[in-house]
């Protein structure tokens, strides 16, 4: 071992020394500070995590969504707008989608109503397949339990619902009412002959904007949404909910730093008395700055491993419970899923750099401005 | 050994609250002797010690040893000084709570770079020749006026300090406890060592082996040394 990394082992064992005799006030410190981080991990691993979902879900969805905007509003689109885009040479298939919103008076919640596109997948007249979200808002209380839905006061039309989708699918399922076409016309009073919109899919992904441009020209009247603007949408949507919560985090992280410079600056007389002590028996500034940082790190890094980890088990392990609200967006029926464990190094860089260097750094600079002074002066 | 010339110490310098605690001090410390500065409370002899050992810098004059000026180096080479040429006992000991006995006499040696089990058999050969071995792993505070004097002796010597230096060594100790101070103090004079001490207790000033009173007060050298 060289000689300089003895002293470093020297000055490690001395902080460990020093940092267990002050070990309520230092568990004390490690809690704030692990809560500090474990607040700020858990909104970074959720929201990446959601986004990471989010593109996941999106991989197989088709590459264009046209809908039809009538006063600027959208409008249902006619059964001919299908086939003239299925003409566009590079598209490969078009279709009309039947879906539409269903507010349930009896417990405030928005249901999305689909009819499948997999014709398989379509469940027979007289009955619904649902997310799981439903069952839990209306509060079923056996498996298969029939579904009334109610569109004005006195109707009452009776579905049998023959699947429940699992939470596996939560994040695009949970409030997903799929019905069978014909009773999806008749509960909305949709005539044949129109659709939703229509989804198109392209051969080749590269020529998406090509055929949007073509179907521009041909259909003015129409909008286009590609997959990768729905994409964009929602990195942004989760991403600026992150920000909102970073933000307020970042209150805390500030709050905790200026608590850390405060503490630091206003050293208790007994750390002052120790720094003059260490300083007149031979310890160099240096060396009393290199045992803070050893200090700090210690701090810094436990808590920041604690509180890391405490997120990541929040996060993937139960559900993020604490953010979810504010991240998945407010709503009666909150997508319940399971989110696929994973951190990428970067996510975990910035988060240590935006927690530990603060602290380090306001522990640093006022013991500096001791130690850096006479020792007689500073044990005076 | 050690030389000082018109040495003087202003504490709070150009503030209302002003103090000289040192003025035109001229001294010099033989090698191998032992020297006491005696004089009242107030009267200078902790401030020239911390210049003399390199932790306060005088506001005027120069302190030197073996012939270089030391008074004027940057903070480094005094560290240095204050690590390998002078072991310095204080009159509260200045021990450091919640470390035990064993781990503040290694303290001046964390810095050296030595391995840690050399420093800790010479940290136990000096606690051994103390007769503080048994207290090797007891908290400081637990300690008596007497055992953390000794403890302090141990640190100040760890590194085998040239100047071995001491404030107030019996100000906290009973007339058997100062008696065996003045062992230690034959002891290591009998070793070569040079010391400075500061007392206004007779029984060390009036000691045999004390080579050179040095009489201080408000701050100056008095007339007349013994």
């Amino acid at each position: 071992m060289t000689p300089w990394l003895r002293r470093q082992r020297a000055l490690a064992d001395y902080t460990l020394a020093a940092l267990a005799r002050r070990r309520g006030k230092n568990a004390a410190l490690v809690a704030v500070y692990a809560l500090v981080v474990f607040a700020l991990a858990s909104a970074m691993f959720f929201a990446a995590a959601l986004r990471h979902e989010t593109t996941q879900v999106l991989q197989d969805a088709p590459e264009i969504t046209v809908q039809k905007i009538l006063m600027g509003r959208q409008d249902l689109v006619p059964a001919a707008t299908v086939e003239k885009i299925a003409g566009i040479r590079g598209v490969t298939r078009a279709e009309g989608r039947l879906w539409g919103y269903f507010y349930d008076r009896t417990n405030g919640a928005n249901y999305t109503v689909m009819v499948p596109g997999d014709k398989a997948m379509e469940p027979p007249a007289g009955s619904v397949a649902l997310g799981e979200g439903i069952p839990r808002a209306r509060g079923f209380t056996w498996d298969g339990a029939p579904l009334f839905l109610s569109r004005f006061e006195g109707d009452l039309q009776k579905f049998e619902v023959v699947r429940t989708f699992t939470r596996a699918s939560g994040l695009m399922t949970s409030d997903l009412v799929l019905m069978n076409g014909a009773d999806f016309r008749a509960f909305f009073g949709i005539p044949e002959g129109l659709y939703t919109d229509v989804v198109a899919r392209v051969r080749n992904p590269r020529e998406v904007d090509t055929v949007v441009a073509k179907a521009g020209a041909l259909m003015p009247e129409m909008r286009f949404v590609t997959r990768a603007a729905i994409q964009r949408s929602y990195q942004k949507l989760f991403s600026w909910r992150e920000g909102l919560l970073a933000a307020l985090i970042g209150a805390a992280v500030l709050a905790f730093v200026i608590f850390a410079a405060e503490k630091a600056s206003g050293l208790s007389a007994e750390e002052t008395r120790e720094i003059g002590i260490l300083k007149a028996v031979g310890w160099d500034t240096r060396d009393i700055i290199a045992m803070k940082l050893w200090e700090g790190a210690l701090v810094s890094g436990g808590a920041f491993l604690i509180g890391t980890v405490a997120g990541f088990a929040h996060v993937f392990f139960f559900g993020g419970t604490l953010f979810a609200p504010v991240l998945k967006g407010w709503a009666v029926l909150y997508p319940e899923f399971d989110l696929a464990p994973q951190v990428d190094g970067v996510q975990l860089l910035s988060l240590a750099l935006l927690t530990t260097l603060p602290y380090v750094a306001a522990t640093l600079v006022p013991i500096w401005r001791t130690a850096s002074a006479d020792p007689d002066a500073v044990m005076r | 050994m050690i030389a000082l010339q018109s040495v003087g110490k202003l504490y709070n310098e150009g503030r209302p609250n002003e103090v000289t605690a040192l003025s035109d001090i001229d001294l010099s410390i033989a090698r191998g002797a032992v020297t006491v500065l005696k004089g009242p409370s107030g009267s200078g002899k902790t401030t020239l010690l911390s210049i003399m050992a390199c932790m306060a810098r005088p506001t005027t004059g120069r302190v030197s040893l073996e012939g270089e000026v030391v008074s004027g180096l940057p903070e480094r080479f005094q560290t240095r000084l204050r690590r390998d040429t002078f072991g310095f006992i204080f009159q509260r000991f200045n021990l450091i709570r919640g470390l035990t006995v064993l781990e503040n006499v290694m303290l001046p040696a964390a810095p050296t770079g030595e391995a840690h089990g050399t420093v800790r058999a010479r940290a136990m050969a000096q606690l051994e020749a103390l007769g503080m071995a048994h207290k090797a792993a007891t908290a400081v505070e637990y300690l008596s006026g007497g055992e953390a004097q000794r403890a302090a002796i141990a640190r100040a010597l760890i590194n085998d300090p040239v100047v071995l230096i001491a404030d107030e060594p019996t100000a906290n100790l009973d007339s058997a406890l100062s008696e065996r101070f003045l062992d230690i103090v034959r002891a290591e004079r009998a070793a070569g060592r040079t010391m400075v001490i500061t007392s206004h207790d007779p029984r060390i000033w009036e000691a045999d082996c004390v080579d050179t009173v040095v009489s201080m007060r408000d701050g100056r050298l008095l007339e007349g040394v013994r």
